[in-house]
């Protein structure tokens, strides 16, 4: 167990929360919920978590598989270098970030697996 | 994938147009009919899901369909393809359930509040009948009026709410650790966070339990027309025509249709459990060139066919974790062996240590189908020929028996390996067929091509001066290694030309690319006239 590289599951785990946080985002908007300028940030930031995890990172052992169309995303990303980098940052980003989707109904989920994936990276950089 | 389909529409229709949910629709609209349609698909797909998943039942299922036909069984064998598409299913519908109960949750509060027309308010007003105890209360909106009214609070409070975004959070993460690079390389990851379907299952049992979706019942119905009375809301509990209207909850469906599957699932984990416990000694271990473990294993009553693969487990290395192997050894022989290759950690830690272990299985795939056909053509790459091996050594032992039931009169054997050293262990077994079929004059029946995909110049060189030896120089053996990748079109002719009237079997174990190539050059020299030779396709996959 020692091996296993968590960091990856914690990418697939934070970009399947920005896409949750957008979705729950848009129906709060759409349906013109009460509370709707919160789900008006839940889209920011779920597009914002999206951009950030779609590059997949190289594996420190074996082979890495790229997704398909992200060399952009990487460039943009790398530009931020140790911000982006270090994952301590990246699990407090993430764990800012979701706090104003719990405010809403139709956001909670995406805040709450976006906390997941901000501890799976808190743990694996301590 | 139809009924799927059906299932949606149906129960779309009935919660749309049924007139016992008019109230409920005038609340709603349309989101609760998009709620419960999902949730009927749900319901069957989370019925199937367990299913495929059930190795000894499958596997059994299989053994009982020796009789029918091939094709039946190849189904089985795509069961883990099935067990995806199911969950994709899943997770869609559980997608549009959620948003739909967003909008319902959201509505519900509002009308509450009375934001919207008379109907509403008035509908959202009616009281609980607390005298009634069967659930045939007066009221419809499930907020009532002294919960504080914010839609997060109602979630939160109610069961199916809460057990909903539960089961929701399980399956997310059973779906983002299932992701093809984590599965195929941090397994543990994968195989531990899939067990969260416990949890999966059990809030989904629960989740109806709270008679949320409300329908006025018929009693009420026959008093009070809604169609009639629902813009008279002052006039209800006035006049004759509409008395206040009842309502009940609809009780919990889920547990109908999962208790079957879970059953069954359970079964098939206490007989794994069982067959764990039992006792397997080692007959013998050798450790082969290239890092490949042979262990030859005795495990009383243990009966294989050829081909088979069965599950170890070595608690030293992990408690939970099973590895699949193909056997081969055959079936007439008192012991089964496994070769096991280095490939990742826990293969890594097993060629280092040798310890007690337990054993699953066996289970069947595709080849046990070798020798039905009266022409098979074996492909294995590298340690793929494992499968082969066992149907090999069955073969000898068929011979010297001189089985009726081999209805196998040609195989053709071809192993695609990268460097020689691999093919050491195998060469014994080669060895002494060969040696065997000259002796009963039956040189014809098993063709064997060796192709060494790894070569270089020295290799060349050496061969070159060996040219005139009569066995071949890399292995032995009377036929000669050929240099690189198979010319498959040669091939494939090769086999049709000497045999221009039968059906041809073809076996892979080996890569997927290399399945694709094969699987197209048996549509390409299949024939339509069923007279000619005939070219069938059969994949071996873990």
């Amino acid at each position: 167990m020692g091996k296993i590289e968590w960091a990856m599951w914690a990418n697939e785990q934070a970009l399947a929360s920005g896409l949750i946080l957008l979705t729950g985002g848009i129906v709060g908007v759409a349906g013109q919920f009460r509370g709707w300028e919160f789900a008006a940030y839940s889209v920011a930031a779920g597009v914002f978590v999206c951009l950030l995890e779609y590059p997949r990172s190289k594996r420190a052992k074996g082979t890495s598989v790229e997704r398909t169309g992200q060399y952009c995303f990487t460039v943009c990303v790398k530009a931020f270098g140790p911000l982006t980098r270090n994952y301590y940052v990246r699990a407090f980003l993430h764990a800012a970030i979701c706090v104003p989707g719990g405010f809403m109904l139709a956001t909670v989920l995406g805040c709450v697996c976006l906390g997941i994936a901000s501890l799976i990276y808190l743990a694996v950089s301590c | 994938m139809g009924l799927n389909i059906f299932l949606f529409v149906w129960f779309y229709f009935v919660y749309e147009h049924g007139e016992e949910f008019y109230y409920t629709r005038h609340l709603l609209g349309p989101a609760l009919s998009w709620a419960r349609a999902p949730a009927a698909v749900l319901n069957f797909n989370c019925m199937l899901i367990l299913l495929p998943v059930c190795r000894n039942l499958l596997s059994l299922l299989r053994g009982s369909f020796v009789r029918c036909s091939r094709t039946m069984r190849k189904q089985l064998d795509k069961n883990l393809t099935f067990h995806k598409l199911v969950a994709y299913m899943i997770a869609l519908m559980t997608a549009v359930h959620m948003v739909a109960h967003l909008l319902n949750v959201e509505w519900l509060n509002n009308s509450r509040q009375g934001v919207y027309d008379n109907l509403s308010t008035a509908l959202s007003n009616l009281e609980e009948d607390t005298d009634d105890s069967d659930h045939r209360t007066t009221y419809l909106n499930p907020i009532r009026k002294n919960d504080i009214q914010i839609p997060t609070y109602f979630v939160f409070t109610s069961i199916a709410g809460l057990t909903g975004v539960i089961i929701t959070l399980a399956l997310i993460l059973i779906i983002t650790s299932s992701m093809e690079v984590i599965r195929r390389n941090y397994f543990e990851v994968f195989w531990y966070t899939h067990h969260l379907f416990i949890i999966f299952f059990a809030g989904l049992v629960i989740h109806g339990i709270g008679y949320i979706v409300r329908r006025q019942d018929e009693e009420s119905y026959e008093e009070h027309d809604p169609l009639f009375c629902h813009n008279r809301t002052e006039d209800w509990g006035k006049i004759p025509e509409c008395p206040i209207p009842q309502f009940e909850g609809g009780p919990a469906q889920t547990w109908r249709y999962v208790i079957g599957p879970m059953v069954i699932y359970l079964f098939e984990r206490l007989l794994r459990f069982v067959r764990y416990m039992q006792n397997v000694q080692y007959r013998k271990i050798v450790m082969r060139p290239s890092k490949v473990l042979e262990l030859q294993l005795v495990k009383k009553g243990f009966k294989m066919d050829v081909g088979q693969y069965v599950f170890l487990n070595c608690p030293s290395i992990s408690q939970l974790e099973w590895h699949p192997f193909t056997m081969t050894s055959a079936p007439e022989e008192d012991f089964f062996s496994v070769h096991i290759r280095s490939a990742g950690d826990w293969t890594d830690r097993l060629i280092d240590i040798m310890e007690k272990m337990g054993v699953d299985g066996p289970f069947g795939t595709a080849s046990e189908d070798v020798f039905d056909y009266e022409v098979s053509m074996l492909v294995g790459a590298g340690i793929g020929v494992t499968p082969f091996a066992s149907i090999l050594k069955s073969i000898w032992y068929k011979f010297k028996d001189n089985d009726p039931n081999l209805k196998t009169r040609k195989i053709y054997f071809y192993w695609l390996c990268r460097e020689t050293h691999a093919f050491e262990w195998f060469a014994d077994l080669l060895k002494a067929q060969e040696k065997e079929m000259e002796e009963r004059g039956m040189g014809d029946f098993l063709t064997y091509k060796l192709f060494l995909t790894g070569w270089d110049q020295s290799h060349v060189n050496y061969v070159m001066v060996n040219m005139d030896r009569e066995t071949d120089v890399v292995t032995g053996l009377k036929q000669k290694t050929h240099y690189g990748r198979p010319n498959w079109d040669k091939e494939f002719e090769q086999v049709r030309k000497e045999n221009p009237t039968s059906v041809v079997g073809t076996f892979l174990c080996g890569p997927e690319a290399l399945g694709k190539v094969l699987e197209k050059k048996c549509g390409k020299y299949s024939d339509v006239d069923p007279r000619k030779t005939k070219f069938y396709f059969n994949k071996e996959n873990f």
